[in-house]
């Protein structure tokens, strides 16, 4: 019973969505059953980010309660999930300190702490960029030099200062470039791999309606 | 002329530091050398204002061309779809979108699919462009914020917007709102203005492009701009902006040069101090490779 109602829920919802999808949704009454399972997904998806934010709490706290190893970093965590969820679900008609909006704690916190952090780790990618770069990009073979070279003339392209030195060898190159690397190249291997992923996730999508993948039951 | 000494100018800049500091990064074998030197050469152009100028693309000449054919005061969504780490390079294509959009007295509608920032970000953007404009929230322009789900968001918004948001960011019911007052699905949008930096890009495409018929643009990170070639190729994707360059693009085509335009500089001198750094580590292998079959011989 435990496999099989879930199994017929999501049946059932695939079919309506599928079926909908043939049919005016003014029209019929799948189109208005379709409009209400997707209202269902967006409010089941609101419970599953806060089950996500219990989940997380609740993991660090215990690790805080029993001193586990780095319980330090998982206090600021929780600190943190509070300073943040607080003052934002506080409605903002108390004071506009609260809420989600512009010159609240949430807006404040998210903008000078949050944004920066984030904007921070990312950059951070540079560096090992750069250095992965140096380290082990290297001409081994023909295809790992065709390789070198395709990325050469496309990080030269992509900057004002390169497409301009591209420019003086040949006025056309840049434009070369763009038609024949990014255009031509890059497009067809893009779209075998876009055509392949499609394949994959309807035969999957087919599996999951049909009851045969049930690895999201956590059989 | 000009131009090109410059790029010499600034090539010699470039090369003689990064050859003593990777030089010493190979010798030592310690990354610092080159974490220095790539901050060095992000740094200096943001400090010594080093610009050349910016180039259009065919992609980011074919979106700017098809905002401007539509109609004035038509509906436009414009999509926050990126996170904060991402802004330097998204956050341009926003702000001159929503130059050309509000230029053209369009009506603007924002949403997200990113719970982290994606509202407050879109909420700042567009009132910080909207006060420039003399634009007035309600009647102009209307941030519906964030909702869970993203695919279901997409699909259900092509039936009615209201069902999905029945408010907005702030809580306003969209009843009460004027500007909502004729739109009700996609078919009331002229456009829609992808910003992303992650998959959702797709999804625009696969189920609003291609089930609802919308026209879609958009702009993305650099790292994603190549696989979107192949839905601009195929007419699902009108036009594409591709990382900071294509937001400088866009920025240069409405006519306010923006902290993309500036940002070309410091991209500039990493992508050539990246270059030379792989031209030089490949060097160094050959001749160490050289080196070593000599010894074997001997």
């Amino acid at each position: 019973m435990r496999t099989i109602v879930p199994v017929i829920i999501a049946f059932l919802s695939g079919m309506v969505m599928i079926l909908a999808f043939f049919f005016d949704p003014e029209k019929s009454i799948l189109g208005e059953l379709e409009q209400n399972v997707l209202s269902w997904v967006t409010i089941v998806g609101g419970f599953t980010l806060l089950l996500g934010v219990v989940s997380i709490f609740r993991v660090n706290l215990i690790a805080v309660k029993r001193r586990h190893d780095g319980w330090g970093y998982k206090l600021v965590t929780l600190i943190s999930i509070l300073a943040m969820a607080i003052p934002a679900i506080i409605p903002s008609k108390l004071s506009p300190l609260f809420g989600t909006g512009t010159d609240s704690i949430y807006d404040w916190l998210f903008n000078y702490l949050d944004a920066p952090m984030m904007a921070t780790m990312f950059a951070m990618l540079a560096f090992y960029i750069s250095s992965a770069a140096f380290r082990a990009f290297r001409a081994r073979n023909t295809e790992a030099t065709l390789l070198l070279i395709a990325a050469t003339l496309v990080m030269l392209w992509r900057v004002p200062m390169g497409e301009i030195a591209l420019a003086y060898i040949h006025p056309d190159l840049p434009q070369a470039i763009n038609t024949y690397i990014m255009g031509g190249i890059n497009m067809a291997v893009q779209r075998g791999i876009i055509i392949g992923a499609a394949l994959g996730a309807a035969a999957m999508s087919l599996r999951i309606l049909l009851g045969i993948e049930r690895t999201y039951l956590g059989k | 002329m000009l131009e090109v000494l410059k790029i010499v100018a600034y090539t010699i800049l470039i090369c003689i530091p990064a050859a003593v500091l990777l030089y010493l990064t190979f010798k030592t074998d310690d990354r610092r050398y080159l974490f220095i030197a790539v901050a060095f050469y992000v740094v200096f152009p943001v400090v010594v204002t080093i610009s050349f100028p910016t180039s259009l693309s065919p992609e980011s000449i074919t979106l700017y061309e098809a905002v401007d054919a539509l109609p004035d005061s038509s509906t436009v969504l414009l999509t926050f779809d990126y996170y904060a780490s991402t802004l330097a390079e998204t956050e341009p294509m926003s702000r001159a979108a929503l130059h050309h959009l509000f230029k053209k007295d369009c009506r603007v509608l924002t949403v997200t699919t990113i719970p982290l920032g994606g509202p407050t970000i879109s909420e700042r953007v567009t009132r910080d462009l909207a006060e420039e404009y003399d634009k007035v929230y309600g009647l102009d322009f209307v941030n519906l914020g964030y909702k869970a789900n993203y695919v279901a968001v997409l699909k259900g918004m092509g039936s009615s917007i209201s069902a999905i948001y029945p408010a907005d960011n702030s809580g306003t019911p969209l009843s009460e709102i004027p500007m909502m007052a004729d739109i009700k699905n996609y078919d009331d949008i002229d456009f829609i203005y992808v910003v992303a930096d992650n998959g959702i890009v797709e999804y625009w495409i696969s189920i609003v492009q291609s089930q609802y018929q919308a026209q879609v643009g958009c702009g993305v990170t650099a790292v994603m701009a190549p696989k979107i070639y192949a839905y601009v190729s195929s007419g699902q994707m009108t036009g594409l902006l591709g990382g900071m360059k294509g937001a400088a693009e866009y920025e240069k085509m409405v006519g306010h040069p923006g902290s993309a335009t500036q940002g070309m500089g410091a991209q500039s001198m990493a992508h050539l101090f990246i270059i030379v750094s792989v031209i030089s580590g490949n060097l160094m292998f050959f001749i160490d490779r050289k080196r070593g079959r000599k010894r074997k011989l001997s």
